[in-house]
């Protein structure tokens, strides 16, 4: 990887680079509430078969993770664990913020104790709407996610010059 | 067929009001004169208020005495109706801080009250249908009252939730860190004088938002702009 850090990657590599993170997303799954039903079906479940997109749902640890898939009510009690959680993960790491909870706080828009949305906490890069997403809504979001993966220009995101691309938003 | 229904929920209505009767009886004999109130629903449930002095032993009765071994809840209820309103139903806007409601306007609910905030609690014994909801009321200068955690060891963490929700001290608990709320919350939530900030910064957007519902009558408003006739 010392081309890679060096930002001196030939096209054709990154290319291949691209390509290989794309097919082999190890992807961490946070079930935080009812959402996570139906991410259990899209990610675990031999109907959607997730493992068709390269997905790998089963990483034992957020250190072995690439991607994230937060979907649930997230709450200001779990939101250290959650900084936590992401701040261990290996860069280069993306988050999909499912439903509404997650997105904005969604019904519980006004609660006392629920935060209005993650992406106060964690960048995210995909979006998915719904009170819950339909699992394919969630598979759309990661085929999205791993379309910007393989355009993604390593290089100069490990030379941190890239800005933030605008998150996707899965429907729009 | 009406006059089936009604002799059928009279008949087994008396036998259990006994029953009831019979478990209040276990309290006033050992509580006295702290029991301050009762209620009895024929058939479907019990309520004792005691004086705020003899929470404990209201605990220690229905344990030993009446042999009510299940502990349910332990929670409580502010009584104060919302200084804020319906916030979805309110047509003009709430100043913010609205002014808060007389102490008098408080409507307790059985067994009445004397104060704003009471504490009750469940206790039933396993296997039957006997069951007691006891309350009572918490001072509204100084909310404190004695601890269950002596007679059922479950009712800890229960108050625990009284208290980060409601602000209540309970004498002999010495665990009372918060348990939903994070650590350095302030206030009390579940208090009617709580805040909703994001109700006061935003309206709620169901009011400006209303989808018609098929059938129903908002559904000819609905319609107004087609060109049916």
């Amino acid at each position: 990887m010392g081309l890679v850090e060096s930002g001196k990657i030939p096209t054709p590599l990154t290319k291949l680079l691209n390509l290989s993170r794309k097919y082999s997303i190890w992807a961490y799954q946070w079930g935080l509430a009812c959402c996570a039903i139906e991410m259990g079906a899209a990610f675990a479940s031999p109907r959607y078969d997730v493992m068709r997109l390269g997905v790998i749902p089963f990483p034992a640890s957020p250190r072995q993770a690439d991607l994230v898939v937060i979907s649930g009510t997230v709450t200001d009690k779990i939101v250290p664990a959650i900084r936590r959680l992401y701040e261990q993960m290996p860069d280069p790491k993306y988050v999909i913020s499912m439903g509404s909870c997650t997105n904005c706080g969604g019904p519980y828009w006004d609660s006392y104790s629920v935060t209005k949305g993650v992406d106060q906490i964690v960048p995210v890069d995909v979006y998915v709407p719904g009170c819950p997403p339909r699992p394919e809504a969630l598979l759309e979001g990661v085929v999205l996610l791993q379309e910007r993966i393989h355009n993604e220009d390593m290089a100069e995101r490990w030379r941190g010059g890239q800005d933030r691309p605008e998150p996707i938003v899965v429907g729009r | 067929m009406a006059g089936d229904v009604t002799a059928t929920e009279d008949a087994p209505a008396a036998v259990v009001d006994d029953q009831r009767e019979a478990l209040l009886a276990v309290f006033t004999e050992h509580l006295g004169d702290a029991v301050v109130g009762s209620h009895i629903k024929p058939g479907q449930g019990l309520w004792i208020r005691v004086a705020t002095g003899a929470w404990a032993e209201a605990a220690e009765v229905a344990r030993d005495k009446a042999g009510l071994r299940w502990f349910d809840f332990l929670s409580a209820i502010d009584w104060l109706p919302s200084p804020y309103g319906r916030y979805e139903d309110s047509a003009v806007d709430v100043p913010f801080p609205p002014p808060m409601p007389d102490r008098s306007a408080a409507v307790p609910g059985y067994t009445g009250g004397d104060t704003r905030i009471q504490v009750l609690a469940s206790v039933a014994k396993a296997g039957t249908d006997q069951r007691v909801l006891l309350k009572a009321d918490v001072p509204d200068d100084d909310p404190r009252i004695a601890t269950w955690i002596r007679s059922y060891a479950g009712a800890a963490w229960h108050e625990r939730e009284a208290h980060e929700m409601f602000g209540i001290r309970f004498d002999g608990n010495g665990d009372l860190r918060n348990i939903y709320l994070p650590t350095e919350f302030e206030g009390h939530p579940l208090r009617k004088e709580f805040p909703l900030l994001a109700r006061v910064v935003k309206p709620w957007p169901g009011i400006v938002d209303v989808e018609p519902m098929p059938g129903g009558d908002d559904e000819d408003e609905a319609t107004e702009e087609g060109s049916e006739p």
